[in-house]
Parts: structure tokens; sequence; C-alpha cells
């Protein structure tokens, strides 16, 4: 048996262990802190809020389609359950509110065992468990934010999402049913922080609805309360009185076609005119417009602010 | 024992040098992508209406480039790829195509506009400005640093997987068909992220952050996302268009 | 990690690829003194404590004997109440197995009710339930002879004390029958609804046993009149519906708005003179189908229109 020359390869092997170990065995991101929502993309539709009869983007399916079209906003009103309803977990990440995470530790082994967050709009709050704990009985009680759980793969966290109550997609009457699978995925870049949600509602859309949006870390924010108590303010003509649209008669729904001079059969939304091809079968407006008209320059400055009145900021 | 400290010295060095980006390469950007348009949709699926540059943090001077958009102008001084610029080329409905070009150099085109961008993993001297500007990749390193407790063997730390991405030398352009301007002055950060789906499909994110002291109040922000399709059979270029 | 991600996609893959109804006796605690049983058709209402065991609904009869199974693993008190929201076999066939749970009262033929120390089980429901189970219908089944809800009520509620809480029993008139009864459980805040709420289905308003949509409504209004919901809208009182999972006031207002958008598109259509195969071409239930149909359903979009155009209209 020949022997090995220790001397030769001894320098090699201490740094050639050393590097091998300083891999890093596991991946987090930290995502503790106060978070403020970026709206450079769709301003308008996310603070002043959505169109009616404004689909775009969205792949539904007829039932979804119709569910919009009889939508009455009057029933948030009118209904009084209604009017205190917080967003889903799955639309309060589209970014309306404030958000401040916080990191939930084991008390004895001091592992993070879970993200804890908390939208300033209506005072929502998730908790996204990263322990490997099971979701619950699928018999047990929905929540508005569900129950989440997640898992890093490397700088990214893989959130899971059940048992979400039925909720909406934008807030003009598109809804997502409790049926609905939510995934996330947050990756923090500097001080930025991404989040792409994915909605894959059988009820109501035919494709995944994948959207991301973009939260930027302030030190400074601080969240304060906001509680809501509901109050009868419209009467109701009747006691079993909602308010909704008989398909066929909303008369609102051509509006966002003719106010921005887009085609009628784009707003209509529809997984086929999310794909790039359907530029080439588009139809033309109905009613084209050269010149913007409303929302035109919102967010100048970096403002939030967003007036509807033509030709102003 | 100088050899072996010279040695301990150069042999993470020489260790990780050996890799090329490819090699190196934490996901697989490479194949074809399609941007499915949720988000943005009347500015991006149409040419937006002039004057409208809703979501855009620009400032006066920008708004007033953005009044004065006049496409015929610009088809007329051959500028009709204006608006397809590396700081907006990933907003504009389309197909990519990912390749590397060689191990250090990952090759996105794009069939809109009929743009080629090529991130380099190795410093190089860029060129004249350009739409596409000059692009220098890495795989991000996420903060936080490698720490060792005890004895020397506790490790901890994060990895990344992320492709982090920085532009410059960019020719002044437009962030939207409708002549919502950037300066030659903008630069371009972004970070390309890879997701998958419970359903099986694959997403891509890119993450793009444009500067502009002469246009932008503050970095402009938007996120992208593409589909992985299976293979590049409706990748169709078209000419950049002014309109 | 991948390991855990893949477990926790596939545990939720699991949960959704269940089918509905599962055959398997679960308890859940809900709230208090209260739990659900499901799996025994309808869901089956549990109160438990110093006193002994308050059930609402029996469920099937076949079930019986796993119910009580899966309820002596959770406690061995007496079973001494049993309310009945209604007479349908899948909440009701189970009360001649939970009657027949102690030694024979002899001489009481009406009632084989059995007695456990000096306290016989009370079966509890509106005269409606007692009148139909002992008046097949057409080709029915002669009725049977033990389980019967013999302690029926007639008024408009019906109160006790049980457990140390406060139990308030409401006939809801021609609802999804016309014998229904909700059940609430005052100190634990907990609503029994009987198949009067069904989240995820249609719910089948039982024209021939005098069920009617706008009794249907009127009952929905009650139960919302009764709910107090929690901070954000959720929790605070609790429902256990007829089939289905635990919900709360947000869960009931939702199927509420949909029987009465679906209820006010049939009217208006009869208004315009549209007869019943007019009506359904029409799908006046298209945007709600794909949340409340599925291949288990027992009521389909076309029973659930047919029964409310019957009961708007009157016509057979």
């Amino acid at each position: 048996m020949s022997t090995i020359d220790r001397t030769k390869i001894a320098p090699f092997v201490l740094p050639l262990l050393l590097a091998l170990l300083s891999l890093p065995v596991r991946g987090q991101a930290d995502f503790a802190g106060q978070w403020v929502p970026l709206f450079h993309e769709d301003l308008p539709e996310r603070l002043p809020g959505p169109e009616l009869g404004d689909y775009m983007g969205f792949p539904l399916n007829d039932a979804g389609r119709l569910r919009g079209d009889s939508y009455d906003p009057d029933r948030i009103s009118v209904v009084p359950e209604y009017q205190c309803r917080p967003h889903g977990g799955d639309y309060s990440m589209r970014g309306l509110a404030n958000m401040r995470v916080d990191p939930i530790v084991d008390p004895v082994s001091q592992r993070l065992i879970a993200w804890h967050t908390r939208m300033n709009f209506q005072e929502m709050e998730r908790t996204i468990w990263l322990d490997g704990r099971p979701h619950p009985n699928e018999m047990a009680t929905y929540t508005f934010s569900g129950f989440s759980t997640g898992a890093w793969d490397r700088n990214v966290l893989n959130i899971y999402t059940t048992h979400l109550k039925e909720s909406y997609l934008r807030r003009n009457g598109l809804p997502r049913s409790d049926k609905a699978i939510f995934t996330e995925h947050w990756v923090r870049h500097g001080n930025y922080l991404t989040v792409v949600t994915n909605i894959l509602d059988p009820a109501f859309l035919t494709e995944s609805f994948v959207r991301s949006q973009t939260w930027e870390l302030d030190p400074r924010q601080r969240m304060g309360r906001d509680i809501c108590e509901y109050g009868a303010e419209v009467p109701k003509p009747r006691a079993d009185y909602v308010p909704a649209h008989f398909p066929g008669t909303n008369p609102f729904l051509h509006e966002v076609a003719d106010e921005y001079g887009l085609p009628f059969a784009v707003v209509r939304g529809g997984a086929e005119t999310t794909y790039p091809e359907y530029r080439k079968i588009m139809p033309k407006p109905e009613h084209p417009l050269e010149f913007c008209r409303l929302y035109c320059a919102c967010g100048q400055d970096g403002s939030n602010t967003c007036l509807r009145e033509p030709g102003k900021r | 024992m100088r050899k072996y400290l010279f040695a301990f010295l150069l042999a993470p060095a020489l260790l990780h040098a050996q890799k090329s980006a490819r090699e190196s390469a934490p996901i697989d950007l490479t194949g074809n992508w399609v941007s499915i348009v949720t988000e943005d949709y009347r500015w991006r699926m149409v040419t937006p209406l002039k004057g409208d540059s809703a979501s855009v943090p620009i400032n006066a001077e920008g708004r007033k480039i953005v009044n004065a958009w006049d496409p015929a102008k610009d088809e007329a001084a051959g500028l009709q790829c204006k608006a397809y610029g590396a700081p907006a080329l990933m907003r504009i409905p389309g197909r990519l195509r990912i390749s590397w070009a060689d191990a250090n150099t990952l090759k996105i085109e794009a069939d809109a506009g009929t743009q080629t961008r090529l991130l380099h993993f190795v410093s190089s001297t860029p060129g004249a400005a350009s739409w596409q500007g000059f692009s220098l990749a890495k795989w991000e390193v996420p903060p936080g640093r490698l720490t060792r407790g005890g004895l020397g063997l506790a490790i901890e730390g994060t990895e990344s997987k992320s492709l982090e991405v920085s532009t410059t030398q960019l020719r002044a352009g437009y962030l939207r068909k409708n002549g919502v301007p950037y300066s030659e002055k903008a630069a371009l950060s972004e970070y390309f992220d890879l997701f998958k789906e419970p359903n099986g499909e694959e997403w891509l994110t890119v993450t793009t952050v444009v500067t502009d002291p002469i246009y932008l109040a503050v970095p402009f922000v938007t996120t992208t996302d593409f589909k992985r399709e299976s293979d590049g059979s409706k990748f169709d270029p078209s000419p950049c268009s002014a309109r | 990690m991948r390991i855990l991600l893949a477990s926790v996609l596939l545990s939720a893959g699991l949960l959704y690829a269940q089918p509905s109804g599962s055959t398997q006796i679960q308890i859940l605690p809900v709230q208090g003194n209260i739990y659900m049983i499901t799996g025994a058709g309808g869901n089956i209402t549990l109160q438990t404590g110093k006193e002994g065991v308050l059930l609402v609904d029996s469920g099937l009869a076949a079930t019986q004997p796993q119910v009580l199974a899966e309820i002596r693993r959770l406690t061995n008190a007496p079973i001494l109440y049993l309310i009945n929201t209604h007479v349908h076999p899948d909440h009701v066939g189970g009360n001649e197995g939970f009657s027949g749970t102690r030694s024979t009262l002899a001489g009481d033929a009406r009632n084989n009710a059995r007695i456990e120390g000096d306290q016989a089980l009370k079966i509890i429901g509106h005269e409606n339930v007692l009148n139909r189970m002992t008046t097949p219908v057409g080709k029915e089944t002669p009725p049977p002879q033990y389980g019967l809800p013999v302690d029926e009520y007639a008024t408009p509620f019906k109160d006790l004390r049980f457990n140390g809480e406060g139990i308030v029993i409401y006939h809801e008139p021609k609802a999804h029958t016309d014998g229904d009864s909700i059940v609430f459980f005052r100190g634990s805040d907990v609503i029994s609804t009987g198949d009067i709420f069904t989240p995820g289905r249609y719910p089948f308003i039982d024209i021939e046993r005098g069920g009617s949509v706008n009794g249907e409504i009127d009952a929905l209004d009650h139960l919302l009149d009764l709910t107090i919901p929690g901070k954000t809208q959720e929790g605070g009182t609790y429902i256990i519906p007829g089939h289905g999972r635990i919900c709360d006031e947000a869960d009931l207002v939702e199927f509420r708005d949909m029987v009465v958008i679906i209820r006010d598109r049939i009217q208006i259509m009869i208004k315009k003179g549209m007869a019943l195969d007019q009506i359904q071409a029409a799908r006046p239930t298209l945007d709600y189908d794909t949340e409340y149909v599925d291949a288990n359903s027992f009521i389909k979009a076309g029973q659930f229109v047919e029964a409310i155009y019957k009961s708007l209209s009157g016509g057979k």
C-alpha cells in the first residue's frame, strides 16, 4: 500500500474543509418591520377604488363576470353586516393598507416559529406559521385572513393559505369564493419587499391569477387604531332588501370603456385578454379618445393623492 | 507555515473563482416566458391616452413631457424604440427567451420590439448609451453575514436565489408608450425571482426599480410577472412602434 | 424545508380532494360547552357539562351507533335532551337509537324513552315535526314508534336551562320546512340552524313539507338578528349549520344574500310572465352555481329554481 504524503496535501485540506463548511445550510430573510405599500401600479384602482364593470386583467369565467355585473355597491351600506367587513387575506396583500410584520419567537428554543402581520385597515391580523403545524380540519371555521403556513426556499418565503372566507378579488364586486387556493411568495431585496400572490379559484377564475406588489420599509411608520362600528344610515325599502342589479340591467358597465377610450370587450376580462397575442384581435374602442380625462396625474411626485376630477392632480 | 497560511487564504477564492455564472446559478431562468397582464392593464395592453401618467411618480418636469408627447415626431426622428428601453421593456406585453450567450452572460430576447438585453456577470467596458444600456448582473448576496459561534463550527446565514441586475448607459426613453419619460441619467436596478406554484406552473417576477434625478420624484418600482411556456413556438418578434 | 412545503401542500391538496360529507364521524369543538359532530348525515350539535349531554339532531339511523361511540370517547355523561331541528331523516334518523340507550320505561307506548337515574331522554321538536313523523306521505315507510319528539312545542319559542346556560328554541315558520327550529345556546354563543343554513349548497326548500322561500329568508334574517360577530366581523356567535363547516355571521350573510338575490330574480321573471321552463333556461343561478353546486350536491340549481318558483307562484 503506497504511503500518502501528507505534507503535500495538508496545505489544502484545512482550507477546503473550511470552504465547504462555509456553505450556508438555512435560507431565511428578515421581514420584520413597518412596511408601506407602493402604489406605482394600478394606483387609481387600488386607492380611490375600481370603476364598476372594470374587469381588466382578470381571468374570469361567466359566473364571475355575472356576479360583478350584478353587484350594486349600495350593498355595503344597506346590508349592515358588510359595513365593517375587512378585506380578505389575499386582497390585503394588494397593498391597500400599511403593514407591520412582527416575528413570533418560541420562548424556549428562540426559534422563529411564525410571522405575524397587522394591516391598519380594519386592524386585520394574520399569523404565518413556520413550525410545520397542519392546517385545520376542513369543517373548522373559515376566517377573512385564512390559515397560513410558510416554508423557506432560501431567501423566499412560500406561503400557503386555506380556510379563507368568501371575499372579493376587486372592490367592485368581483368575487373570490371560499374554494380558492391562495399562495404567496415573499422576497426581500434591500428595503423592498416583493409579494407575489397567486389565486386559483375554480368557482370564478379559469386560470391562475397572479399579481405582484411591492412594499417599502419605513421605520417611521406608526400604526394606530382603525375601529369600525356599523350604523343604519340608508333606509331599506323592506326588511329583506339586498341591492343588486338584475342580469342585463346594470347601467354602469360601459362607463369604464367610455371614460378611458377602451374597447368594451377588453374591460370584460377573461384569460384570453391577458396574453400578449390578444392585442392582435382586440377590437377597436366604441368611443375612442385621444386625451386622458381622469386620474391623469395620479401619483405625481410620489404622492398617493389621486383625484378623479379631470384636469386636476 | 507560510505555505499553509497562503493556501488557507487562497482556497475559498480558488474554489469560487472556478465557477462561472452559469455554473453557480441558484435558479434556472433559461427558457420561454410569457407576460400575463393582470396589472396596469390599460397602460400596458393598449397605448395609454396622451397625458396619462397615473401611478408613475414623475415630477412636474416629467408631466410637461407627458403632455407634449407626439408619436409622429418620434417616428420622423427614428425613435420608434423609445418605449422599448430596458426600464420599460419588461413591462411591455410579450414573450421572453432567456438563454446563456456564454458562461458569464445571460441573454434576454424580447419579441416586443425585437429587443435583446445582455446581462454581464463579468464587468467590462460599457459601450455608448443605448436603449438597453449596459447591464451588470450577479447572483444576489443577501444581507447578513456568516457568523461562527462557540467552537467555530456553528453556521448561520442566508442564501439567495435571486438575480440582481444594475443597468446604466441608457439612452433617454419612455417608461410607457405614451411618452412618460426617463432621462439619460436614469439608472435601473432589477431583481429576477423564480417561483413554483402548487399546480406546477413556474413564474418569473421581475422587480424593476428606476431612478431618475431629472424626471422621477422617487424611485419608480414595478413588478412584472411571466409564466413559463413549454416551448418558444409563440415567440413572435415585432418591430418597435411609436404608437 | 422542501419536504415541509411539500407536506403542507399535499395535505392541503388532500383537504380539497376529500368529498364533502365524509363518512368519518368527527367531533369538533366550537365554543363554550358546544361541539359539532359531522359525518352522520346532517350535522349534530352536542352540549356537554355537569348536568349531562344535550344533542341537537341525531343524524342518520345507520350512523347512530358510531356517533354514540364517538360521544362516549368525549364524555360518559347521560344524554338527557335531544332537540330536532326538522323532520328529515338525516337529522332525526338516529332518534330511535338514542332513545334506546337506557332501560325501558314500561307503560309508555308513545315514547319508548328510557331512564337513567330518574330523568328520561326528552326529545323536543316543533309539533309539525311530530305530526309529520307520525303521518307518512305517499309511499313513505310507516313512522317509527320510538324516538318521537313527544316533548313537542307549538309556540313561537321554547326555552330551557341546561349545563349552566339558557337555551332558546325558536320556531321558524315555513322556512326549509314548516317544522324548523333553531337552537340558540346563549351562554356558549352558538346557534344550531338545521337545514335553514347550509353553506356551500343551495338550501332545500321542501315545498311538500311546508317550506317556502320567503319563510327561509325570514329565518335567515332572524338568525342575522341573533348573531353578533367578534373583531373584524368574524367569530363571536358561531353557527352550526345543517351541513357544512362551522360558520359565523359573515358566512351567513353571504348565504342570505344569495337566497334573496336569486329569489328576487325569479320574482321579476314571474312578473314578466315567464313560465318555469323559460326561467330555468335563463339560468338565474348562473353566478352562484360554481359555489353552491358540485357533483355531490343534494340540491341542484334546477331544483332550487323550481322550489322558489313554486313557492312564489303557488305552482305545482
